[in-house]
């Protein structure tokens, strides 16, 4: 008995003990995590991002990923507390859980890059450094407001634009040519679109690329034809929802009928790849942003393509959506303070080199539209916008533009799932606006945090 | 006799002594061989599942800020449209899953069973999905089942039968994933089956032909009752395979879509936690998830009497 | 009739059985065969479709007209996929040798030893079976970042080597052992610690390799976890490498399809030296 009770003790003592052990490592592991990072400012920076340094030796990836290691090297040679450039896979991939892993985990990055539809989750849960106090006057007021205007609360500014890139309709021409279409045929509006697309549908090519899969990207691609009807998610002066109006049924339907009329796909040709599929004859016109210029030079330079703005629908006015990554900074970081000095020397100063990399980067590392008023200025000096797509972006599509809208998951979530619903299943699109209305009218009466915009 | 008696009762003595000290022996044995691995699975398993039970009652934001709120996350579930929609996708993933692995299992067992030429190959073949990777399996089903181009439309063109979108239609999606999962899964099945065909002996056969008992009749009342061990061994192990394998697939195939067709509830969760930062609300479920599993883990556990798949 | 002559006949007989063609046989022959070619048919598409150049890649001719080695070239010139196949094959390895020793010893002292409480922590052990990793993803990751496992070899090992399904397989095959075993061991006054290194650990060998080759398999495959946590791409594994990879050449087919099939070719490779053992081992090892 005596023999049996002590080997029942220990064994239970060894598992309690165990358990003791883990647990009190881990209470003393999150205690300090809180504080731990900033006490280690010998530690360098991590900024997470998606370019640098690449893992792939050619292709447009390593004249970005070459851009992004000169300016935190330049930074580095100037500094103490050094940046370390951190390429995570898959950073925008909706699949990864690498970043929220992090953030749950109190082991966010130092600097990293945010697209405007994630950005309140993290503006809200007071992870975001304001940059305002680190920035001079005429360096904020050098941004453009279309672009900076999202990452602003109040006069605080929470994360840098790097660019800015507008969606546009991009055609395929040799597609135009073999249907016997011509430039006079690009759609003006949507029934034009529709008419067209199903012209140019045929057992291999899909006439009209709508994006399918679900995630911010695709409700980033669809907000300009609900605007374009004079409608909006969420009306930024009421922060009422105004969905059970007729604009967001309509551009609902019109994903719907594209997909139901058998001009678009459910799946992207070419894997969301647009210049291999419109090579390959398997798309003839393709919603998509102005980062496919540079993706046309990179891989297809002799392809013949137009870029038009998005048609638009009836009594309706012609808008885009622009959108962009900007870099923004952990406030619970190793070094919040450095990290925006880092950021705003980089991407926002008024400095000859600050200007300039901000325009090798719209103009040479990629093919986009410049945040800065000043960098667009050098971008013009160099002859950007000679090229005649670039020119039609910047004189006819950017004029057009509306920042990318910043909403809580939530409403995103609501958006995207009436999408998919009429898109994909083919649901009625005024029962899922109804639902849709309902759902953000609920949500809204509670929600506290920054305005939607 | 006194000696006699003494010496027996000193002998009893030694015995108990043995007795006991063999005991005490094995307990402790058994604490240091049990040691790595229960602290391991203290550490890596059952902390996190105690965190995530505990998270359940918090609304948490994933950034560190937590505030009690009791039973929210499971007052919220009962009136969240997708978590049952994602529920019913589960059920019905599962219900054609498990029992098509089953059927398939021991199908492909019988006929590999058969003395027929080339059968080493043929069971090789009918195995060898099983040793992929699901991210190399997602990509090249991917790539057959593209839309318009991808060669299974290139084949079913031939029967003038086009435009069909497999991972693109809801109607279709949940089917397409539920083949790719019978189609890498089968081959394990099929062995296990293998193994427990060869264990009944033939004389039960050939007693049973000789009794004029048909092909089917044996299969009935021969095969079937006696491979019951292995039955209930594939069951338990297909449906774990297929809860947490099944989001590995969807996770890497559909993304949950198109439209929630493929949302099945291990992949709702973890978009609750990872792409809308509801880890709180991701807890709740996953934490009801692991009581149904857990339930349904013992009444196994019942039912096989302590894990033995054995008939008595 | 001596047993020695009547096995040898009856080899014979069967022998001579099987070399004849019933149409039952042949009905059934072809079945097979073609259930077995239309099961191998993706990874055969694969493999022949990773040796076609990029504008062929999406015809439907099986066999490539031009066939080139260019697709790998580019893949291995692109990304450093022998240092993620050695990062894989090191972990991978760790894991299963480290898992089966730790296994087999639980199991045994589950399975052979007498003590109280021993059916609880089986329960306890068993009830882990179904928890899986997506659920507990977020409070694993804490685990292992307070445990500074975070970014090293070490956190992509240890907190993988542990799951209650090997343990569980393991004991099934120990008590199915017989009893008389350790017996004779336990008079010479052999302690548990020499059973089990010399009478438990050599009877296990069919399992453990049955079960080597499938931890071997699962944590190769292995995706989540290790994209989880490692941020140094020093440290990224083979699944993390062609993810990415897919993910920069979403289109290019060609370059994908030679990317899975290097991903893939390992664990074919193991699959075609070691079926035999694989298949016997699960059927010999009382997986059932």
């Amino acid at each position: 008995m005596v023999a049996e009770s002590i080997a029942r003790r220990s064994l239970i003592k060894g598992g309690l003990s165990a358990a003791a052990l883990s647990v009190g490592a881990l209470a003393a592991g999150s205690a300090l995590a809180g504080c731990a990072p900033s006490s280690k400012s010998e530690e360098p920076l991590q900024f997470w991002q998606f370019y640098a340094p690449a893992p792939q030796q050619t292709g447009p990836l390593v004249q970005q990923s070459k851009w992004f290691m000169d300016a935190v090297d330049s930074w580095n040679k100037k500094n103490s507390q050094q940046v370390k450039p951190v390429f995570i896979p898959a950073y925008t991939n909706p699949a990864n859980t690498r970043l929220a892993t992090a953030f749950a985990a109190n082991a966010g990055p130092d600097i990293f890059l945010l697209s405007p539809g994630d950005f309140l989750r993290y503006y809200n849960g007071d992870a975001l450094l304001d940059l305002a106090p680190y920035m001079s006057q005429d360096a904020i007021d050098d941004f453009y407001p279309e672009a900076l205007g999202t990452r602003k609360v109040g006069d605080g500014i929470y994360g840098l634009p790097m660019e800015i890139e507008p969606l546009a309709l991009i055609y395929n021409q040799k597609s135009f040519e073999k249907a016997g279409l011509s430039e006079a045929d690009v759609p003006k509006n949507w029934e034009q679109m529709l008419d067209v697309g199903e012209k140019l549908s045929t057992n291999s090519q899909a006439g009209l690329v709508l994006e399918v899969v679900p995630g911010y990207y695709q409700n980033f691609t669809f907000y300009p034809w609900l605007w374009q009807g004079k409608g909006d998610v969420v009306d930024p002066a009421t922060q009422r929802p105004q969905l059970a109006e007729a604009p967001f049924q309509n551009a609902l339907d019109l994903f719907g009928q594209s997909i139901k009329r058998g001009i678009s796909p459910r799946t992207l040709p070419a894997n969301g790849d647009l210049p291999v599929a419109f090579k390959a004859g398997y798309a003839a016109m393709w919603q998509s942003g102005i980062w496919q210029l540079a993706a046309f030079k990179q891989e297809t330079p002799d392809l013949p393509y137009g870029i038009a703005p998005l048609p638009t629908p009836k009594g309706g006015e012609p808008r885009t959506i622009l959108g962009g990554w900007a870099w923004v900074v952990n406030k619970h970081g190793r070094n919040p303070e450095a990290a925006a000095k880092f950021v705003v020397e980089t991407m926002g100063s008024m400095s000859e080199e600050s200007i300039k990399r901000v325009s090798d980067w719209c103009f040479g590392a990629k093919s986009d539209m410049s945040p800065r008023k000043s960098s667009e200025k050098l971008m013009a000096a160099n002859g950007a916008f000679e090229e005649s797509h670039m020119k039609i972006f910047k004189e006819l599509i950017l004029p057009t533009g509306r920042g990318e809208p910043r909403f809580p998951p939530v409403v995103y979530k609501t958006v995207s799932n009436a999408l998919q619903a009429v898109q994909l299943a083919g649901a009625s699109a005024a029962s899922q606006a109804d639902t849709a209305q309902q759902a953000l009218e609920a949500y809204l009466a509670n929600y506290r945090g920054a305005p939607l915009l | 006799m006194t000696v006699q008696l003494s010496r027996t009762a000193g002998r009893r003595e030694v015995e108990t002594k043995r007795v006991s000290l063999s005991e005490r022996k094995q307990r402790r044995a058994a604490f240091w061989f049990l040691l790595p691995d229960s602290l391991g699975l203290l550490i890596f398993v059952a902390v996190p599942m105690l965190l995530a039970i505990g998270l359940g009652f918090f609304s948490v934001d994933g950034f560190g800020h937590a505030e009690f709120i009791g039973f929210g996350n499971y007052l919220r579930m009962a009136a969240d449209p997708q978590f049952w929609s994602s529920t019913g996708v589960t059920l019905l993933y599962l219900v054609i899953v498990v029992p098509a692995i089953f059927v398939v299992g021991l199908g492909l067992a019988l006929l590999v069973q058969q003395r027929i030429p080339f059968i080493g190959v043929i069971r090789s073949a009918l195995f060898v999905p099983y040793v992929i990777s699901l991210v190399v399996i997602a990509m090249v089903w991917q790539f057959m089942l593209t839309d318009k181009v991808g060669v299974l439309n290139g084949f079913l063109e031939l029967f003038g039968i086009h435009g069909l979108s497999f991972l693109g239609d809801p109607q279709l999606t949940l089917g397409t994933v539920v083949v790719i999962t019978v189609w890498f899964q089968m081959g394990y099945y099929m062995i296990i089956f293998l193994a427990g065909l060869q264990d009944i002996p033939g004389e039960l056969y050939e007693a049973a032909r000789i009794d004029g008992a048909s092909a089917w009749q044996r299969f009935r009342f021969i095969t079937l009752p006696l491979l019951r061990p292995t039955s209930f061994f594939v069951l338990i192990t297909s449906t774990i395979a297929v809860v947490t394998g099944g989001f590995d697939l969807v996770y890497v195939l559909t993304n949950g879509g198109p439209s929630g067709a493929t949302s099945l509830l291990i992949f709702y969760i973890y978009q609750q936690a990872f792409l809308y930062g509801e880890l709180g609300y991701a807890a709740a479920i996953g934490s009801l998830l692991i009581v149904v599993l857990m339930a349904w883990s013992l009444l196994m556990f019942k039912l096989t009497k302590g894990g033995r798949f054995d008939n008595d | 009739m001596t047993e020695t002559t009547r096995t040898a006949r009856k080899k014979l007989k069967t022998a001579r059985a099987d070399r004849r063609w019933t149409p039952q046989k042949t009905v059934l022959f072809i079945v097979g065969v073609l259930l077995g070619l239309l099961t191998v048919f993706p990874l055969l598409w694969m493999v022949t479709s990773s040796f076609k150049p990029a504008d062929e890649v999406n015809n439907l001719d099986l066999l490539p007209s031009h066939p080139t080695l260019e697709n790998y070239s580019y893949v291995f010139s692109q990304v450093p996929f022998a240092r993620y196949m050695i990062n894989s094959f090191l972990i991978a390895a760790a894991i299963t040798v480290l898992a089966l020793f730790f296994h087999s010893m639980a199991a045994y002292a589950l399975a052979r030893l007498k003590f109280r409480g021993r059916d609880t922590i089986f329960l306890m052990i068993f009830s882990t079976l179904l928890v899986s990793a997506p659920v507990i993803l977020i409070p694993t990751f804490i685990v292992i970042r307070t445990l500074g496992l975070l970014d090293s070899y070490a956190g992509l090992i240890i907190p993988a080597i542990f799951n209650a399904f090997g343990i569980f397989l393991l004991r099934q095959f120990y008590i199915s052992l017989p009893a008389e075993l350790e017996e004779a061991a336990l008079i010479d006054g052999a302690s548990y610690w020499r059973i089990y290194r010399s009478v438990i650990l050599p009877l296990s060998r069919p399992i453990m390799s049955a079960l080597a080759v499938f931890f071997f398999l699962a944590n190769w495959n292995a995706f989540v976890l290790p994209l989880t946590i490692t941020s140094n791409p020093d440290l990224w594994v083979v699944q993390i490498g062609i993810a990415n990879f897919q993910q920069q050449y979403s289109s290019s087919w060609n370059y994908i399809l030679a990317a899975s099939t290097v991903a893939a070719l390992p664990t074919l490779l193991i699959f075609f030296f070691f079926q035999k053992q694989i298949v016997a081992s699960i059927k010999s090892a009382g997986f059932k």
